[in-house]
């Protein structure tokens, strides 16, 4: 059984609920029968009451709320908007620099660039030696009449360009002999850019 | 932990206890400082919220963050803190509360004299009066034993007490002596 003085040690633990079950029964048990321990109990609550009632009453400002926000979760909210912006607008990027369309556009581009800085000149290129119609054949499903009037010999640049061997003495057999064909040689002579053409005056086979 | 995943439970968890947050750091640091207070704790809680252990109470992690922020920014300013006066492991039956004092409704002088008691005292208190804080919750907040939460409540009530009655009998013995001798934090 508690008397006064047990209670009054405990008072704390009682009113902050962290007593157990057993020992909360001998503490009401007592204070049901002790009308001074209840006053100190009422008071010891009050004073609690006016605690919690003094301090509840500051209102968190509506502005701390949006800072707090603003630098914890929203920040890095704000960071990966951005990296996805910058993501998509790469990915458009690579993706329209790979349609058809957009190729189009920058070879029309650099097409028209080549057109302006073209100046023939004198000139010494090499390439492989190939059947221009069977290369277009291949590449774009071109009909070509190879079968029935002949290859027509057109050299390949190491860029992939095609290059058009402009008829004349000295490229009879570049563009006429079939067995050349496959075959790398180098061209002294001038290029025409604009036409995509070559004059030849000499050449070698390698 | 992704940062999507990591951002929805700071929302979830940590979030909802700013006015709780605010209202210690009210009291602890004054209106002037509160919202700098609270600012820096959830930042730090945003920087380490890897390391809270979601099984546990969030609202006691927050308050051990403020409460080492606030001693940081005490240490920076080159302020002593005062901590709780030595022998507080003593439990003292409540004996003196036999008089009138605490019958009737405690004054506005509350919050002078919480503002009065020393700091660990006043947030002790606050833990456990406001914020319901278990004694082990907050023994975890206050780095301390469960044994000197216990005398610091027991004994921070009575100053309280004791404060709350002297600002009483000041003020109603005239408005000269109203000014209340505070001891500053």
């Amino acid at each position: 059984m508690m008397d006064c003085k047990n209670i009054r040690e405990i008072l704390d633990l009682y009113v902050d609920g962290e007593l157990s079950p057993e020992a909360s029964v001998q503490v009401e048990t007592h204070l049901a029968e002790c009308v001074a321990c209840r006053n100190t109990v009422a008071r010891l609550n009050r004073l609690r009451h006016a605690v919690k009632t003094a301090v509840k009453q500051y209102q968190l400002p509506a502005q701390l709320i949006d800072q707090v926000r603003q630098s914890t979760v929203f920040q890095w909210r704000r960071a990966t908007t951005w990296v996805l912006v910058a993501a998509t607008v790469l990915l458009v990027a690579v993706l329209g620099f790979f349609s058809s369309q957009v190729r189009a556009t920058v070879a029309d581009g650099l097409e028209v660039a080549a057109f302006h800085l073209d100046d023939s000149r004198a000139t010494v290129m090499e390439g492989k030696l190939l059947c221009r119609d069977c290369l277009l054949k291949d590449e774009y499903g071109y009909h070509a009449m190879c079968p029935t009037r002949g290859h027509h010999g057109s050299l390949q640049t190491s860029d992939g360009k095609i290059w058009h061997i402009l008829d004349g003495d000295a490229s009879e057999e570049l563009i006429h002999n079939s067995k050349l064909l496959g075959r790398t040689v180098r061209i002294h002579g001038r290029c025409f850019r604009r036409a995509s053409s070559v004059e030849v005056d000499s050449y070698e086979v390698l | 932990m992704s940062w999507t995943r990591r951002s929805r439970l700071f929302e979830r968890d940590a979030l909802p206890h700013l006015p709780a947050l605010y209202r210690v750091a009210r009291q602890l640091a004054g209106a002037a400082a509160a919202d700098h207070l609270v600012q820096e704790t959830f930042l730090r809680a945003w920087k380490y919220f890897e390391t809270f252990d979601s099984t546990t109470n969030c609202r006691a992690w927050l308050f051990r963050i403020l409460r080492n922020v606030w001693i940081n920014r005490w240490r920076k300013t080159h302020l002593e803190l005062p901590l709780a006066e030595m022998g507080e492991e003593q439990i003292e039956p409540y004996y003196d509360w036999e008089d009138e004092f605490l019958r009737e409704e405690i004054s506005a002088g509350i919050e002078h004299a919480l503002s009065d008691l020393p700091a660990d005292y006043r947030l002790t208190i606050l833990l456990a009066d406001v914020e319901e804080l278990t004694y082990e919750e907050i023994a975890r907040v206050m780095e301390c034993q469960i044994g000197t939460v216990m005398s610091r409540l027991n004994r921070g009530r009575k100053m309280l007490a004791r404060f709350v009655r002297n600002y009483d009998q000041e003020r109603s013995s005239g408005p000269k002596s109203a000014a209340f001798s505070r001891r500053k934090p």
